[in-house]
């Protein structure tokens, strides 16, 4: 029951409360920024007034435990102020220069990477997984740790020719919005959904149910004597759309659930226009613990890149330059029909010119 | 034409939930389009929000989440 | 109480390797049955690649619509300490600056009623605690909102809005991310927390076009900041990082994508009338370059992830808004929009197929904005033109 006295509706602390005074003195007047080295950026004021910031990969899910490690790091080094980024990484907000290198030796001896500067790859934006998702496809957590230990060197330096930004979504629900990252990792159903027929009449509401599929591949119908669903297989592209609406609506499939792979989507405006990321691999195997062809498929697209691409090259504008068959001859990636879209509008994605290398 | 009253509208509003519980789900637009059909003139979108306040406030109806969020009655008045 | 303890062989294979691992965050609570069962659920995904939780539901504090996921799992019998395992939504500071002190806050709470376990942060921006039960919803929200926090939002509702660090930590914002962000919040708490709409609604601020926060492809409405006049050129220091060995024709001009700069060893000349303000030149320059002093906004709208309708990008709307408090504009243009697609858009119809679906043109009518070419990359090819009647009757006149 609404209690008299009850507190809603108060919103978020405001930020200027955890603003350290640094910032407050040059909040707006920062005139540019260096970064000296990986995982620390020096931005200097109007005034000549410095604020140095310690960069740390985190794995997302963080225990209470360290977060209050986090704390007692930030009070010892940076008087209690610290941030934390789009992509999970923890900022250390430091007016004293001279603590950047004993808080950077710390983070290293609990294992905390310093790093994910520039032109890195810095931390893996990713979803729950089967830690915490009713339609996970695959483990979040798991493909992103093995991914980034082989990784690893790339968080900790900026040798890359522009920085890349890799991501993981579970499904196509994509939580973590991969659909504009230079490397998108995407876990994927690839079998219709098996319909419990006792249970959803029960549970799930038919006309709701019937306008969730994007290809009105669901039908109403009727089993024993019950109003139920069909799904017409061919239409089905498995986006589980259906199971977030109605449970009985079952899409996970531990043989048949696996990892795609995408590539060549930003979302910053600098030099090229903000892109959608590309299918690179259809499908890879969920094998856990590790995900081997995962990881060893991701690392490849990075090797390739980092190869042949130009200075200040995203991914994506790399591919644009040298096109894509040349995209699929360097990494040897085997092209095949599902990299055709075939779904509304496809047809704008075909060549449409003679404009091809030999 | 007089205003009508919140408390009114929200009577209104619980007997629809009431009547189609299990069968159809309502969002709060559903339930504000139906007002405003049944009431005409006089009743809108903002008496609307104040009767699902009301309702919501005073724990005769909850909010559901079903891939969407819709106004249900709570697990006790159904059981 | 569950006393079993799991083995778990496959997932202490993720506590090896140099990056941190959330197996070993997980272990760092499992002195919590609830966690102790949640390893033991996590193996068998493990061993079976399948995951084991239910979602949706019931759950929420009184009075709110969002702010609490429903989590249970489908194995209750084998792992009763998971049985009810649900998300909190907190709301975050904007900017995602905290002190020690209220990040301990936020533990003393969650060690006293849930899992220990968080996301900093979840996907749209918030705190996210991770994994309680039913009974803890309220005194979770109790302690909250004693220490000055709220839940954030899920649902068909107005979710939490995120910004990027803004003027407090970036040369380049061009307009007060965290004031926007928090002042947004604060203004539509009502949208946050009780879902009225079609479906949710995603506000991203970011301070320029980098767009920190990737609003373009996150947010139903994305607010990015740019500027109107001339960059400006410290050219002392343009020839400084010549100097530092800086390749400033092949680095610069020749990747600047208007092909509007020009550099002949001595001054660096912007055509600025050409310039899109990409970011390209201020990115690798940032000593000697800077945005130009008439600031403010560009909008787009109705970016989303493929679920229903595909995926999409947010696309121009207002070409530049100035962003200053209390921002009356940007507040008319959100109410005008949530109005509109309030009362036509389907269920589970994002803004950005709604527009899809009624058309630009139509929706522009409706929102009381005039179109401009900086909204569409180029005008329609097909002839397949739906004419209103008052351009007939014009012609029939």
């Amino acid at each position: 029951m609404a209690v008299a006295g009850r507190k809603t509706d108060i919103g978020p602390p405001h930020y200027e409360n955890f603003l350290p005074p640094v910032i407050k003195r040059n909040y707006g007047k920062w005139a540019y920024h260096e970064i000296p080295e990986p995982g620390v950026l020096v931005h200097v004021s109007e005034s000549g007034e410095k604020l140095f910031t310690v960069r740390a990969g985190t794995p997302r899910i963080l225990s209470i435990k360290t977060i209050r490690t986090f704390a007692d790091l930030a009070d010892k080094y940076a008087d209690g102020y610290l941030r934390f980024t789009s992509r999970n990484n923890v900022e250390f907000l430091l007016s004293d220069e001279g603590k950047v290198f004993p808080l950077k030796t710390e983070l290293g001896t609990l294992g905390y990477p310093v790093g994910g500067t520039g032109n890195a790859i810095s931390a893996i934006v990713h979803t729950q997984g089967w830690v915490h998702c009713h339609s996970a496809a695959s483990d979040a957590s798991g493909v992103v740790k093995s991914l980034m230990d082989a990784l690893y060197p790339r968080f900790t330096s900026m040798d890359l020719p522009a920085k890349l930004r890799v991501a993981f979504a579970c499904c196509l629900n994509m939580c973590g919005a991969v659909h504009c990252s230079d490397i998108a990792v995407l876990g994927v159903h690839t079998r219709p959904p098996r319909i419990d027929h006792s249970e959803l009449p029960k549970i799930c509401e038919v006309p709701t149910l019937i306008s969730s599929c994007p290809t009105g591949a669901i039908r109403p119908t009727t089993v024993d004597g019950k109003p139920s669903v069909e799904v017409e297989d061919g239409q089905c592209m498995y986006c589980g759309n259906c199971y977030t609406v109605c449970p009985a609506m079952k899409i996970n499939n531990p043989k048949t659930d696996g990892i795609s792979i995408w590539v060549g989507g930003k979302v910053s405006n600098a030099r090229h226009e903000p892109m959608f990321s590309k299918l690179a691999i259809p499908f890879l195997p969920n094998n856990p613990p590790r995900w081997t062809e995962v990881v060893d498929a991701v690392v490849n697209i990075v090797d390739v890149y980092a190869k042949h691409a130009r200075k200040h090259e995203r991914m994506g504008e790399w591919i644009e330059r040298i096109g894509w068959p040349r995209f699929f001859k360097l990494t040897g990636i085997p092209f095949t029909k599902y990299h055709i879209d075939d779904f509304t509008h496809a047809g704008e994605t075909f060549r449409r010119s003679v404009h091809l290398k030999s | 034409m007089s205003e009508i009253a919140v408390a009114q509208v929200a009577e209104a509003m619980y007997d629809l939930v009431k009547s189609t519980h299990g069968k159809k789900n309502l969002k709060p637009m559903d339930l504000t389009k139906a007002m405003i059909e049944q009431f005409g003139e006089g009743c809108d979108k903002q008496i609307c929000k104040q009767a699902i306040r009301e309702l919501i406030d005073s724990g005769r109806c909850i909010y559901s989440y079903v891939g969407g969020s819709y106004i249900t009655l709570p697990p006790t008045a159904t059981a | 109480m569950s006393e079993k303890k799991y083995e778990t062989p496959l997932l202490d294979e993720l506590e090896k390797g140099p990056w941190p691992s959330f197996i070993r965050e997980i272990k760092q609570e499992a002195e919590r049955p609830m966690v102790r069962d949640l390893l033991g659920v996590l193996e068998r995904s493990y061993e079976e690649h399948i995951g084991h939780w239910k979602h949706g539901g019931l759950v929420g504090v009184m009075g709110y619509g969002g702010g609490v996921i429903g989590r249970y799992s489908d194995l209750p019998e084998e792992f009763p300490d998971v049985s009810e395992f649900h998300t909190f939504r907190v709301n975050q500071p904007a900017g995602w600056f905290y002190t020690s002190g209220a990040l301990r806050d936020l533990c003393d709470i969650w060690d006293k009623h849930g899992s220990g376990l968080t996301n900093m942060h979840g996907s749209t921006g918030d705190i996210v605690f991770l994994g309680g039960k039913t009974t803890s919803i309220e005194p979770v929200f109790a302690d909250l909102t004693e220490k000055g926090w709220d839940l954030g939002g899920s649902g068909s509702d107005m979710r939490t809005p995120s910004c990027c660090a803004g003027p407090a930590r970036c040369e380049w914002a061009n307009y007060d991310t965290l004031n926007a962000c928090h002042e947004i919040t604060q203004a539509y708490q009502d949208e946050l927390h009780r879902p009225a709409f079609p479906y949710k609604f995603k506000l991203k601020f970011a301070g320029c076009p980098n767009d920190c926060v990737a609003s373009v492809a996150r947010a139903d409405m994305s607010i990015i900041g740019t500027w109107k006049d001339e960059i400006q050129i410290d050219q002392e220091q343009v020839r400084a990082y010549a100097a530092r060995g800086m390749d400033i024709e092949r680095e610069i001009v020749e990747l600047c994508p208007c092909d509007c700069i020009s550099w002949d060893g001595q001054a660096m000349e912007i055509a600025d009338g050409e310039c899109v303000k990409c970011m390209h030149c201020i990115n690798h320059m940032p000593k000697a370059l800077r945005p130009g002093k008439e600031r403010g906004a560009a909008i787009l709208i109705g970016a989303k992830a493929p679920i229903v309708g595909g995926a999409l990008l947010s696309s121009v709307f207002v070409p530049f808004l100035e962003m200053t408090p209390p921002y009356s504009d940007l507040r008319e243009l959100i109410e005008a929009i949530w109005d509109f697609w309030g009362e036509h858009g389907k269920n589970r119809e994002r803004v950005g197929e709604f527009i899809q679906r009624v058309g630009l043109g139509k929706f522009l009518e409706q929102i009381g904005l005039d179109p401009v070419p900086e909204m569409i990359a180029h005008p329609r090819s097909n002839p397949y033109i739906f004419f209103d009647d008052e351009i007939v009757a014009g012609a029939e006149a």
